[in-house]
């Protein structure tokens, strides 16, 4: 090999290097590991754990599907072992807290949840909630409706006031709280306690007119997500018109076709054709002519 | 000692029976509706309450969205009682994104050139502002494209949505001429799908598996909807344009807002498109007034072969 | 209601060898050298279209180049062109025989033959632009009696139906002396004629309840023939957009259809004519007279057009705006032109005068006739669907425009060489020109001088 092809060679191969490591690096944008851990106490009694796992790399962020998480309370022990979740196609786990627990669970008010990714020990997420309760009322004086919500927090083994918790309080519909208030979001004062009117006028509610009054934290720094809702005879009766589906339209099934139009059509259809077979008979006949001729 | 036992057994029973009615009304169910819509396994798991007690909750419930009973054929014609859904597009929020459209894609396995959800670039005459307008199914009240429907392929439910049955469709696309909005597209081609989604049954509620000659649209996620759940558009939108609700209840949300319908559509002098056609659409738009980003931070995200001189 | 009821003893006045001389000259006759190589044509490009139909079969109708925006293409226009044209029947058969129009006689089985050829054609094509045509009993089994498209399949089938018995009726008699004429038809042919018509004997009960079948069904096919192409074009006028919303839709449809009928009779007439050696019946009267009507219906035709084009143009509302000007000025205004011009005005122009009313330039203004035609129908479907009320966008670039592929274009072509062939084929089986009516109408002359 002369100098000139050896220089040639030597200049390709950096050249080729160089665009490998350019398209790694667009390769390697980081791809960054979401872990969420959501902690849900569900009118006080059924509580549970959200495990969000998802990739974001650049702008695009894509769920994870069947990662095994190990999760324990506390600490990482088998004594405080919670379970092992999967996620699923959404990239979602859940996980109640085991009976076994219950001694771990009453020993304190703070409490941290560990998940632990499967043989990842050191990407570890954790999640801190303080045992709370909320409870919610409604009053009704005069016109004026109010709802009340308390949130207690479980300090030095009694329940105490929590302040300043902010949250939806509202009736509750198709995938979300109707504010009761102007506001979005209330906020607990220092005893614990937010008090609203129900501003909103005419409610629709269920065919007896009761709706659901809710309140609900969303992913509260100490106390995670709350909710609890009481049924209130306070919306007005809604029966919704199901004639719209059984009426004869045009735009309604072969099963509810309009009469002007199944008139016509079938008239003409049988005028038609009841004379086409007519005809095809009178074919027959001229066969039974010419055969009893012949 | 008979007494207490007796007691703690009542207790357990009534923590156990409230637990069920408990669960019976999880946080992600319908407001109106008496029956919970879960497929439960009958196996029960022990799980510590909140203050400490041990109570019990089928074994369905452990999954992050639990699993509805699949519904025959005529359930998923009839759709689902009692609701008349609609949404609310805020054009003021709209930059073009087009989260909505890949969540879209994504979730019900489209190309994108299929997409079912279109960001058009919109200019009403010659010297008012440009928009962007994302435009999906309008589920009209007075769908001309069921009014022509031969085969009640696409059929019209009592929820409001209108829907397609793509093992009946016989692709004479007689629809696709019909519909004013342009909004449905057409399987040309066989739709590339992962096997295991080609093999399931179709459902006119997921609108998956798409199929060979047969028209596709968008269905409002009445899948999604039945899990007290919001469509995929409403949720992928980081800001916020969509919101989705029940006429019946009057309200829409889009996750983060829930608002009063009357009120909105009232304050913010929301309309329907072409409403002179009489075709009675059940999304409404809110005017691009007030804002959020100028119609200019859109224009990078603008597909390609777009050619406007916007 | 017109009963001709006729003396067989009268026939039989008429000289033997006149009734020979008539017989000889209406029999099919084989193919020439000429005939094979149209037929071989012929079915070689039915066969690339068949090819090509078994490739979209495998691949999908993505082997057309119509996609969501342009979602009905050629195989549409080709539908509606096969439908206008089948529309013939009605015209030269029933509305002729039943004004008792006398020198339209030799033309009734060539119209008849069109109709029935090109409906079945119709309805073939139909299938080939479903998606999904393993489905097609679902139109059965599922239709809808509120969707247009479901009319359509009924009064189509009815028309095929009514079409048929048109064609049989009256074919009876001939299939009696073909039957005879064993020697010159073959064995094989033979035993189809006895099959269909051996029963015919030919008495005067015979013919009662055959004239009298034929003259109800001259009646019904005209509304049913109306309602075909009416019910045809609401598939477009029951839709929105600009171009298709026209309350004018089924007159000028129907205006249409009887020129580019009339027009595929006149081809036909001066095909057969040539080829088989008919100038004795098939005169340059007949020329003369088809001339005349043809050029009022064209006429007519133009009158549906100034209609269903300058209205509109002169409010030029915003959705139709873009439209119009794509067809007056814009991309499709070349193929509008020309398609008035070869289609409407310049057969007007050669058929207004006595020399251009002969068989020759007659034939020609016949082929314009029908080429303008399927232009014009090409012109009603697609254009329309290019201008949809919201922009086309956030769509490849093949979305925003439309020419047929390869595919499409053979199975067009392959249907359109499909029809020729039925004509063909029932040319070679059949007397094109109804044997028994000639040789009773030439009795009915003689007798008269």
């Amino acid at each position: 090999m002369n100098k000139y092809n050896a220089t040639l060679l030597l200049l390709l191969m950096i050249f080729s290097f160089a665009i490998s490591r350019a398209s790694a690096q667009q390769d390697s944008v980081p791809a960054k590991e979401l872990v969420k851990l959501r902690y849900f106490n569900d009118k006080n009694k059924i509580q549970y754990l959200v495990l969000e796992n998802s990739q974001k790399k650049g702008k695009e962020t894509k769920p994870l599907a069947t990662k095994t998480f190990s999760l324990y309370l506390d600490s990482m022990n088998r004594v405080n072992f919670i379970g092992n979740v999967t996620t699923d196609k959404n990239g979602r786990a859940k996980s109640f807290l085991p009976p076994s627990l219950k001694s771990a669970w009453n020993a304190s008010a703070p409490h941290t949840f560990i998940a632990v990714p499967e043989g990842r020990e050191e990407s570890m997420s954790e999640l801190e909630i303080t045992k709370a309760k909320i409870q919610i009322d409604t009053a009704s004086e005069d016109s004026t409706r109010n709802i009340i919500v308390q949130v207690s927090k479980y300090e030095n083994d009694t329940w105490v006031p929590a302040n300043e918790v902010e949250m939806r309080i509202g009736i509750k519909r198709l995938g979300g709280v109707l504010s009761a208030g102007d506001e979005e979001s209330y906020t607990t004062d220092s005893t614990g306690t937010v008090t609203i009117e129900l501003l909103k006028k005419n409610i629709p509610g269920d065919a007896k007119g009761n709706i659901v009054v809710a309140a609900k934290t969303e992913d509260n720094d100490l106390y995670g997500n709350l909710y609890v809702e009481k049924v209130v005879p306070w919306g007005i009766a809604v029966n919704p018109d199901t004639g719209f589906f059984e009426k004869r339209t045009l735009w309604s099934t072969r099963f509810r076709t309009p009469y002007w139009l199944l008139m016509m059509a079938y008239s003409i259809i049988i005028a038609v054709w009841g004379t086409l077979i007519y005809l095809i008979l009178q074919i027959v006949k001229i066969k039974k002519i010419g055969i009893a001729q012949a | 000692m008979n007494e207490t036992n007796t007691s703690r057994r009542e207790f357990l029973i009534g923590g156990i029976l409230s637990t069920l009615a408990v669960a019976g009304c999880k946080e992600n169910a319908h407001p109106f509706s008496t029956t919970e819509e879960v497929v439960l396994t009958g196996e029960k798991v022990k799980l510590l309450s909140v203050d400490g007690e041990i109570i019990e909750v089928d074994k369905a419930y452990l999954k992050p969205v639990p699993d509805i009973p699949t519904l025959s054929n005529s359930e998923e014609r009839k759709g689902i009682a009692g609701k008349k859904f609609v949404m609310v597009i805020d054009l003021s929020r709209c930059k073009n994104l087009k989260k909505c459209q890949s969540a879209c894609n994504h979730m019900h396995f489209l190309e994108p050139d299929q997409s079912w959800i279109k960001v058009h670039s919109m200019q009403d005459a010659d010297h008012s502002a440009p928009y962007w307008q994302p435009t999906t199914c309008m589920h009209c009240d007075e769908p001309p494209c069921v009014k022509v429907c031969p085969v009640d392929a696409t059929f019209k439910r009592q929820d409001g949505i209108v829907s397609i049955d793509s093992d009946r469709c016989i692709g004479c696309r007689f629809c696709m001429a019909a519909c004013p909005y342009s909004t449905r597209i057409f399987n040309w081609d066989a739709p590339v799908l992962p096997e295991a989604v080609a093999r399931q049954k179709y459902s006119c509620e997921t609108s998956v598996p798409q199929k060979k000659g047969t028209v596709g649209k968008c269905d409002f996620c009445p899948d999604m909807v039945r899990k007290g759940e919001l469509p995929h558009c409403v949720s992928a939108c980081p800001n916020g344009v969509f919101m989705f609700g029940d006429m019946n209840e009057d309200s829409v949300t889009n996750g983060a807002e829930t608002f009063r319908f009357s009120e909105l559509i009232k304050d913010k002098a929301g309309y329907r498109l072409m409403e002179d056609l009489g075709t009675k659409p059940s999304v409404y738009y809110l005017p691009a007034v007030n804002r959020s980003f100028p119609y200019e931070s859109g224009l990078g995200n603008q597909n390609a072969d777009d050619h406007k001189n916007h | 209601m017109i009963t001709k009821i006729i003396k067989v003893s009268v026939v039989k006045n008429l000289s033997t060898t006149t009734i020979d001389a008539i017989t000889q000259d209406l029999l099919p006759q084989k193919f020439g050298k000429r005939g094979m190589i149209w037929t071989a044509g012929l079915i070689l490009l039915c066969l690339i279209g068949a090819f090509a139909y078994y490739r979209q079969l495998k691949y999908g109708l993505i082997v057309t180049h119509m996609r969501d925006y342009v979602s009905w293409g050629i195989y549409i226009s080709n539908f509606v062109f096969f439908v206008a044209i089948s529309l013939v029947g009605s015209l030269i058969t029933a509305i002729f025989r039943l004004a008792n129009v006398k020198w339209a006689t030799p033309l009734t089985r060539i119209a008849e033959i069109i109709a029935v050829s090109a409906i079945v054609f119709a309805s073939l094509i139909i299938i080939v632009d479903m998606g999904r045509p393993e489905r097609m009993l679902n139109l059965f089994v599922h239709g809808r009696m509120q969707s247009p498209i479901i009319w359509d399949v009924i009064v189509i089938g009815t028309y095929f139906f009514i079409s048929l018995l048109l064609l049989y009726f009256p074919l009876l008699p001939d299939l009696k002396i073909l039957i005879r004429a064993k020697e010159k038809t073959g064995r094989a042919l033979n035993k189809v004629y006895r099959f269909q018509g051996s029963f015919w004997k030919g008495n005067a009960a015979q013919f009662k309840i055959s004239e009298r079948a034929i003259t109800i069904l001259c009646i019904m096919i005209i509304p049913v023939a109306f309602s075909i192409h009416t019910v045809t074009s609401w598939l477009f006028a029951t839709t929105y957009r600009p171009g298709w919303d026209s309350t004018n839709f089924g007159a000028y449809f129907i205006s249409g259809a009887f020129l580019v009928g009339a027009g595929a009779v006149v081809v036909a007439m001066y095909i057969f004519r040539k080829f088989y050696r008919l100038e004795k019946y098939i005169t340059e009267m007949h020329f003369e007279k088809m001339g005349r009507i043809v050029v009022m219906l064209a006429l007519l035709y133009l009158y549906f057009n100034i209609n269903e084009y300058l209205v509109p143009a002169f409010k030029m509302k915003k959705p139709e705006e873009a439209h119009l000007r794509q067809l007056f000025t814009g991309e499709y205004a070349v193929m509008f032109w020309l398609a008035i011009l070869i289609g409407m005005i310049i057969p007007v122009i050669i058929l207004l005068f006595r020399k251009g009313r002969k068989p020759v330039p007659m034939f020609i203004a016949g082929v314009m006739i029908v080429v303008g035609a399927w232009f014009k129908r090409y012109l009603i479907v697609t254009p329309t669907l290019l201008h949809p009320f919201l922009p086309i966008q956030d769509v490849p670039a093949s979305f925003h425009q439309y020419f047929p592929s390869l595919e499409e274009w053979a199975i067009a072509i392959g249907s359109l060489a499909g029809g020729l062939l039925v004509i063909t084929f029932f040319a070679r089986i059949y007397p094109i020109i109804p044997i028994q009516e000639t040789i009773t109408e030439q009795h009915e002359k003689d007798e008269q001088i």
